[in-house]
């Protein structure tokens, strides 16, 4: 009771704070615009001290909030990491803190994938568990003791604070000030982002999005000043992108895109060529660090464009250079034939992993685009068509950004986390473009910044730096004088809808994260009618009872699904884990899965199996169990021994998987379904329903006379939902199964007599009784 | 049925009694059967039989070669499309068998249509389309012998998977490449360098940046209203209840859409964008005030109708979602 006032409370904060920040933010521009107009005109210090005081608040607000509103599940539940994923990173984190950074990197893991084990140093990104261990390490030293489990749990949450910062530094590259502090704001609360990086969900993607935020900064920075600091600064950034996330991919991939479309555009510069050769260098350099990523860069298709740009930009060069030397007729036709070859080789480099890309079949429909985004999705492409018709270098990368990410994300639902950020810096720009203009009064009419900037931008194409700032202030006097405003009713009534619009997204945002992304799925919460809450925790049930009962260095078969989760809580050794490496080893797991008990035993002798966990639904009406992913395990089975198992054994000879009487024989007498059926028919849930009735797959079970002869039964959790069994050792001798034949021993006594003289009888002979008679009638 | 098994059975006896000449008989007759067979498959790679056809190559004795038949209803009336895609499938089979190098006589691919020989349907005691069937050299068919079509689907691969099985014979199925793509890609890349060449002297055009934010916002909308997802998952246009003929255009679960569904976001998305700019103009353009004013207004109410209708579409979709703004 008193937990889920808590989370009732945690709710209210965080949507008033969202709110608030944003009513704060746009109170900003009005002065923030105004403020910029009394430095220009008056020289006052004191309005920009106003305007940075406020930003500090804004960003410090948005940063509170993105981070209370992620933390529903630790205040319902507790602080405990999610999923299966984050359970191995803990596992590495933990084992980086206690072991320290070599051993981490020389980690050889012969818990999983028994009897194979796993090298773990030279086969993750190492930045998230590092960046974790770093933390602990320096909180650890100020004498702040915490446990690494809570530092990993709370770090998506404040590096989501991180990734509002670098956004708002970001836009405020591309556009102003208070379109910065909008997007700072959206991206803290955007359900898009706050899907991978709620507190528990301790992933690549929590830190990676900071990064990407960051790198793209400080690209954006570099080709604004061509100075080699900045772009030192970007590679340093995308090398901790690339020891955190495969993602990496995408920058390296956009940032060459940009500077082929630059050149394109003619818009080359020594800015440009400075930022890039630097990048593309360093940055290669650096990436190859990472002992996952290796040789990558230089090996696959997906770096090759970035090589390709780097060629096409020195040969770009030097025709700039050759251009003062050579008559104009030859350098033409030398300009064509480089340009043409060169744009040839790019494109077709480019072109090869966005092909290899498109055939990741998961595409986004349009309610998930509705559901992460909600109205940033129908108002950033006016953000977008403002970048594009006040055009200048770092909007050109912005553009190039949304359309790539936005791609991205229609072929596959998971890509949604890349196009996030663009799209909460656009949709700020199209709003801080209306309020810019609307929340103003009509007295001072502020001069739009759009143009200004424009102006600014082809002036510097243009070559030609005369001073402006007298001309931009006479041309707002003139303006101020010709025009009339709108006037003030339709301005706050614009305004009004404007801001109840985004009201409207805050409480969407919470809405989503509470009841879509907030669940922990190690523990389980039902809800009865009267509103009451039941939480499940047999998973942790279970695992703590392997880690307390079982020899230490037991080994434990389950579907991968488990495997993490086994490793991290129950610290056992698995024989397959979430790390999919090595399918023909998960193929005997499903073998032994789906065959009779006798080959499973044979199977898990080989495999030195101690104990087999499976989870099983029908209980409680779980539907994620071991028996609806069984077709997986048959098929996978399938394709490693096809001679052992086929899937149609599997099926009624009307193509139907059922548990009922009417399934096939093979698949009521296979262990996966002895396992989760065992005891189960003796169990009657409610009155209505006969006693074995599944309620997952609402039949009632077609074997309910289940015995075993390998196994034994070891452990079933409290709602049955984790089932437990020990593998038994070989006996002795095994029993025969059918009475041996009662031989009746010879007699050791021989007659004497001979042949002739002895006297037969009929073996067998029936006795008959005389004096009873068997019908009365 | 009952009568050709009924002579198959019959014939060993005959042969028996008879003797040498009724032995080349038969053996004639097959020699000009399989002629007659490698014929046809040589002018076409599926043979369409009709019911003597079917009956005098494929059902009765002697033959020395498997035959497979698909059963199936191609006239446009009987409206059968995945007779149609299986049709595609067993062709591209069909021909992958009749250019590969271990071509035979051993296995022939035949097409029996139910308007040319409905009578076969009926003995056969089949009553779907398409069915697949194979027809063994020696014996009857078994229950193997028909395609399980529910649960395997129709690919080529898989039908000569289950060639292998039955007949051992292999196929490996190569699929003609679809050059409509790159001829559609290489057409357009001539019509724009060729419009580029004509119009050399006057290039100002590529420098609009309104053509070029058009074509960035087309991208966009496209891709957030679910194209890609139509592209790949192919549903159907719109939905028509069969009891009361009503068209519905919303897809009632969150989970898919319809083709429909994604225009009708996909202009409401636009206008949305669209009164935004709208907005951004009446603020920023020289004018007459009255007018900016209307602009205004009409850029402020598309924002917040077509936004209100959106959330609308996007609840009774979603459900429990609570929120809604205007429109219920």
């Amino acid at each position: 009771m008193a937990e889920q006032h808590t989370a009732a409370d945690g709710k209210h904060k965080a949507s008033p704070n969202a709110g608030g920040s944003l009513h704060g933010n746009s109170r900003t521009n009005a002065v923030g615009g105004g403020g910029g107009k009394g430095g220009l005109s008056g020289g006052l210090a004191q309005p920009a001290g106003w305007q940075s005081l406020l930003s500090f608040t804004i960003l410090f607000l948005a940063w509170l909030a993105g981070f209370s509103s992620r933390l529903f599940a630790v205040i319902r539940f507790e602080s405990i990491i999610h999923e299966f994923d984050p359970w191995f990173n803990y596992r590495s984190t933990h084992h980086l803190t206690t072991n320290g950074f070599y051993e981490f990197l020389n980690w050889f893991d012969e818990r999983s994938w028994y009897p194979l084990g796993r090298i773990v140093g030279g086969t993750v990104y190492p930045g998230l568990m590092v960046t974790a261990g770093l933390i602990h390490y320096v909180l650890n030293l100020l004498h702040l003791t915490v446990h690494i489990r809570d530092v990993c749990v709370f770090l998506a949450p404040v590096f989501s604070g991180l990734t509002s910062i670098s956004t708002f530094l970001l836009t405020r590259e591309l556009w102003n000030q208070g379109a910065g502090l909008l997007a700072a704001c959206f991206i803290a609360i955007v359900p898009g982002y706050i899907s991978r990086s709620v507190a528990g969900s301790f992933d690549n993607e929590g830190i990676a999005i900071f990064a990407l935020q960051f790198t793209y900064y400080l690209w954006v920075k570099s080709i604004k000043t061509g100075s080699v600091f900045w772009s030192i600064g970007c590679c340093l950034s995308y090398f901790y992108m690339v020891s955190a996330w495969g993602g990496y991919v995408f920058i390296i991939n956009l940032i060459p895109l940009h500077v082929f479309v630059l050149l394109l555009m003619q818009r080359y510069s020594r800015r440009v060529y400075i930022a890039y050769s630097t990048f593309y260098i360093v940055g290669l350099v650096l990436s190859m660090q990472i002992p996952f990523v290796g040789f990558q860069p230089i090996r696959t298709s997906e770096h090759m464009a970035a090589a390709g740009v780097f060629a096409l930009l020195q040969a770009y060069a030097l025709l700039q250079y050759l251009k003062d030397r050579l008559t104009k007729q030859e350098f033409q036709t030398l300009f064509f034939l480089g340009v043409s070859l060169a744009a040839g080789v790019v494109f077709f480099t480019i072109h090869i992993p966005i092909i290899a890309s498109v055939s990741e079949h998961q595409p986004t429909t349009w309610v998930s685009f509705f559901f992460d985004l909600h109205i940033l999705v129908c108002t950033f492409p006016a953000g977008l068509w403002f970048c594009i018709k006040n055009v200048n270098d770092e909007r050109v990368f912005v553009a190039l950004y949304a359309i790539s990410a936005v791609y991205f994300a229609g072929v596959m639902v998971r890509l949604m986390l890349t196009l996030t950020p663009v799209v909460c810096m656009l949709s700020a720009i199209a709003f801080s473009s209306v309020f810019e203009h609307y929340l103003g009064d009509d007295m001072k009419r502020e001069n739009p910044p759009i143009e200004d900037s424009s102006d600014e931008d082809d002036k510097r194409s243009s070559g030609n730096l005369y001073d402006k700032a007298g001309k931009v202030r006479k041309h707002v006097s003139e303006q101020e004088k010709a025009e009339e405003g709108l006037g003030p009713n339709i301005k706050s009534i614009v305004t009004m809808l404007m801001l109840m619009l985004l009201m409207m997204f805050a409480v969407h945002c919470t809405w989503v994260t509470s009841n879509a992304y907030s669940s922990p799925s190690v523990v389980l919460a039902s809800y009865n009618n009267d509103g009451t809450r039941n939480i499940l925790d047999d998973f942790r049930e279970a695992y703590y009872w392997l880690r307390q009962n079982t020899d230490e260095h037991a080994r434990v078969m389950s579907w991968w699904d488990y495997g993490y989760q086994i490793a991290g809580m129950a610290n056992r050794t698995t024989l397959v884990d979430n790390n999919t490496w090595n399918n023909s080893h998960i193929a005997l797991v499903g073998k032994a899965m789906s065959s009779n008990e006798s080959a499973a035993y044979e199977i898990m002798r080989s495999l030195d199996v101690d104990y087999v966990l499976i989870i099983f639904g029908g209980v409680i009406g779980y539907s994620g169990d071991d028996i609806n992913k069984f077709l997986w395990m048959v098929r996978i089975a399938e394709g490693e021994h096809p001679k052992d198992i086929r899937e149609s054994d599997y099926f009624t000879p009307q193509g139907e998987f059922r548990v009922d009487k009417a399934g096939s024989p093979v698949l009521l007498n296979c262990l996966m379904y002895k396992m989760s059926y065992y005891r189960f028919g003796e169990m009657q849930l409610d009155f209505r329903t006969p006693p074995g009735f599944d309620r997952t797959r609402n039949a009632e079970i077609g074997n309910k006379d289940i015995k075993f002869k390998h196994l034994e039964e070891a452990f079933t959790s409290e709602h049955w939902l984790v089932r437990i069994y020990k593998v038994k050792k070989l006996e002795n001798r095994e029993p025969l199964e059918h009475k041996l034949r009662s031989i009746v021993p010879r007699q050791k006594y021989t007659s004497k007599k001979t042949a002739k003289r002895k006297r037969g009888h009929i073996r067998n002979k029936l006795v008959l009784k005389k004096g009873k008679k068997l019908n009365k009638k | 049925m009952l009568n050709a098994t009924l002579v198959h059975r019959a014939t060993p006896s005959k042969w028996g009694n008879a003797g040498n000449s009724s032995m080349n008989l038969l053996k004639n007759m097959l020699v000009e059967k399989v002629e007659q067979m490698m014929e046809w498959s040589s002018r076409r790679s599926v043979i369409r039989m009709n019911g003597d056809k079917f009956r005098r190559f494929v059902k009765a004795p002697p033959r020395n070669y498997s035959v497979i038949v698909m059963f199936t209803a191609l006239q446009p009336q009987r409206q059968c499309s995945v007779c149609r895609q299986a049709n595609e499938e067993y062709q591209v089979l069909a021909n992958s068998w009749r250019y590969s190098s271990a071509f035979s006589n051993k296995l022939f691919f035949t097409v029996v249509d139910y308007d040319e020989g409905a009578d076969v349907f009926q003995q056969l005691n089949m009553n779907s389309a398409p069915t697949f069937m194979h027809f063994p050299a020696k014996g009857k068919p078994k229950r193997a012998d028909t395609f399980d079509l529910q649960r395997i689907g129709f690919a080529s691969e898989q039908l000569a998977k289950w060639i292998a099985d039955r007949t051992d014979v292999q196929i490996r199925v190569f699929r003609p490449p679809n050059y409509s793509g790159s001829i559609a890609l290489a057409l357009l890349v001539s019509l724009v360098g060729g419009l580029l060449y004509l119009r050399r002297n006057n290039l100002e055009f590529i420098y609009n940046k309104t053509g070029w934010a058009m074509a960035a916002l087309c991208v966009v909308f496209a891709m957030t209203s679910g194209q890609m997802w139509n592209h790949i998952r192919g549903p159907p246009y719109a939905h028509k209840n069969p009891q009361n003929g009503q068209v519905s255009y919303i897809h009632g679960s969150s989970q898919a859409q319809f083709v429909a569904e994604s225009h009708i976001i996909l202009l409401l998305n636009a206008a949305i964008t669209m009164g935004m700019v709208l907005l951004n103009e009446a603020a920023t353009s020289k004018g007459d005030v009255g007018k900016r004013r209307i602009i205004c207004l009409v850029g402020l109410g598309l924002v917040v109708f077509f936004f209100s209708f959106l959330l609308s579409i996007f609840r009774s979709k979603y459900h429990g979602y609570p929120y809604s703004f205007l429109i219920k």
